[in-house]
């Protein structure tokens, strides 16, 4: 996977340039709902091996156009060769997401390339009930399961393909920043 | 190194291969440790002006180990360890070993493995099969050898592993389609190597051509230190210089020396040993720095690299 990690956080993934793989067979584009420009140039410049260019669906609306559901893509790559490789476009959590479906159909990190996440909305993990929520853009976030104000830490959790949130100033709850800091 | 050594008794010696000899080592004192599939030791061999340090697979049942079994090939070009062995070494005897260390272990996530063992490297398979079994992995053992003088187990081996069980014994011309073996690899296919380097270029260089990514492929290969120029090592806290003859590697030599060099496989695997070079250029032999730190040259592995200029002198 072309994403290397920042010195100090270093669980942080960093997202470097994608370049094409050309010993590949199979060349798989994947975006979440739209076609970025990113991927459509990859795409539209790959020259070795098969490829194809597809889109699944995560806002709940019906697929169209021949748009994928998840449970679609893990069926159709589920028949790819072992030398496959996998562009992934769209949200960070999305990315994760594929990568997660990618990995337990046998695939391994190697093969897996993700382009720089399209908003800086993050996926975040309470470490305290576990719940999982998505579009976080500013810490502290209240943790929409317990209810405690969460500081957003820049350490992402691959198992969960979220960033942790703890509980801000533990000591004294009520105790909170004037304002929230957006998440960069 | 001498710390944390375990004492154990050679409580059989047996020729499982024209060129292999098994040894089974029972504890002196407290029962041995539990290890995990694919780990080795470092046998420590008191030889006559000089001390062998060899590392080898452990061949027992990693959760039931009554006793650790290991299996010797003797070299063509041994540098002594592997005579030593075949020559000195009797049942009764009571040798010295690193506590196990694993830098081959299974790939669990995988949703079969592939095993592709070339002569001795049979072994450090011994002890993935019975743990393979329990879990119900699917695997294949494929396994390349010339029965004029390897090929240990494969009787037994065939026994128990039935449809799982491929044999290849160039001696009788039978061949290993490596090509075809990557052919049926699907998602989730490991392979494991463990054999000659010949071995394992050829099955890499057969994944790179197909496009299999290199992370499905795993090896081990445990190189003995290859003979070179002798040359001088400068260690810098001291100023000790300590010569390294044409057949001692640079580890070996330092220890007889007295000069502690933490330390783990001794083939260029595991990176323990890697030092400072302060000055001199070393001649890398290793399979753990990098590229770019090699053209650096600001380090060195003395367990099989040397060195270019006539002195190395070590951060030691």
């Amino acid at each position: 996977m072309q994403v290397e990690m920042i010195p100090g956080v270093k669980s942080r993934p960093v997202y470097t340039p994608v370049t094409v793989n050309p010993r590949s067979q199979r060349q798989i584009f994947i975006a979440q709902d739209q076609i970025p420009a990113a991927l459509q140039s990859l795409y539209d410049g790959c020259e070795q091996g098969e490829k194809s260019l597809l889109t699944v669906v995560t806002t709940g609306a019906a697929a169209a156009g021949g748009a994928l559901s998840i449970d679609d893509l893990a069926q159709r790559v589920a028949s790819l060769p072992q030398s496959s490789s996998f562009y992934l476009a769209g949200s960070e959590a999305f990315m994760w997401d594929i990568a997660k479906l990618l990995t337990d159909a046998g695939f391994i990190s190697d093969q897996i390339a993700m382009l720089a996440p399209l908003s800086k909305e993050r996926r975040l993990f309470c470490t305290h009930c576990y719940t999982l929520m998505d579009h976080v853009t500013h810490s502290p976030h209240v943790c929409s399961g317990c209810g405690r104000a969460l500081l957003v830490r820049d350490h992402f959790s691959k198992i969960h393909r979220a960033y942790v949130g703890v509980q801000i100033n533990a000591e004294d709850p009520a105790d909170l920043p004037a304002a929230a800091e957006e998440l960069s | 190194m001498s710390e944390g050594l375990i004492e154990v008794r050679v409580a059989s010696v047996a020729d499982v291969a024209p060129k292999i000899r098994e040894f089974r080592f029972t504890p002196v004192a407290e029962a041995l440790p539990p290890f995990s599939p694919g780990a080795h030791v470092v046998v420590e061999m008191p030889g006559a002006g000089k001390t062998y340090r060899n590392a080898y697979s452990l061949m027992s049942d990693p959760f039931n180990p009554e006793n650790y079994g290991i299996a010797v090939r003797l070299q063509d070009e041994s540098r002594g360890g592997s005579v030593f062995m075949h020559t000195q070494v009797k049942e009764g005897d009571v040798l010295r070993i690193t506590p196990p260390a694993n830098l081959f272990a299974p790939h669990w996530a995988a949703k079969k493995h592939i095993l592709l063992a070339g002569g001795v490297g049979i072994t450090p398979f011994m002890s993935y099969l019975p743990e393979m079994q329990r879990r119900g992995a699917d695997y294949e053992l494929h396994y390349l050898f010339r029965s004029e003088q390897t090929g240990a187990y494969r009787d037994e081996l065939k026994k128990a592993l039935g449809e799982r069980f491929f044999s290849y014994d160039s001696d009788a011309g039978e061949k290993c389609d490596v090509r075809a073996l990557l052919a049926q690899g699907a998602p989730g296919t490991h392979i494991y190597i463990c054999g000659p380097e010949s071995l394992i270029h050829a099955v890499k260089a057969e994944a790179e051509a197909m496009g299999v990514p290199a992370g499905f492929i795993h090896y081990e290969e445990f190189a003995a230190p290859k003979p070179g120029k002798p040359f001088t090592v400068k260690v810098a806290s001291s100023g000790q210089e300590v010569a390294v003859s044409a057949d001692d590697s640079m580890l070996e030599a330092l220890e007889a020396a007295g000069v502690e060099v933490t330390n783990m496989c001794r083939g260029g695997v595991c990176g323990q040993c890697v030092t400072r070079v302060l000055e001199g250029t070393p001649e890398h032999r290793d399979d753990f720095l990098s590229a770019a730190e090699k053209s650096r040259n600001d380090c060195v592995m003395p367990c099989v690299s040397r060195a270019v200029t006539d002195s190395l002198t070590l951060d030691l």
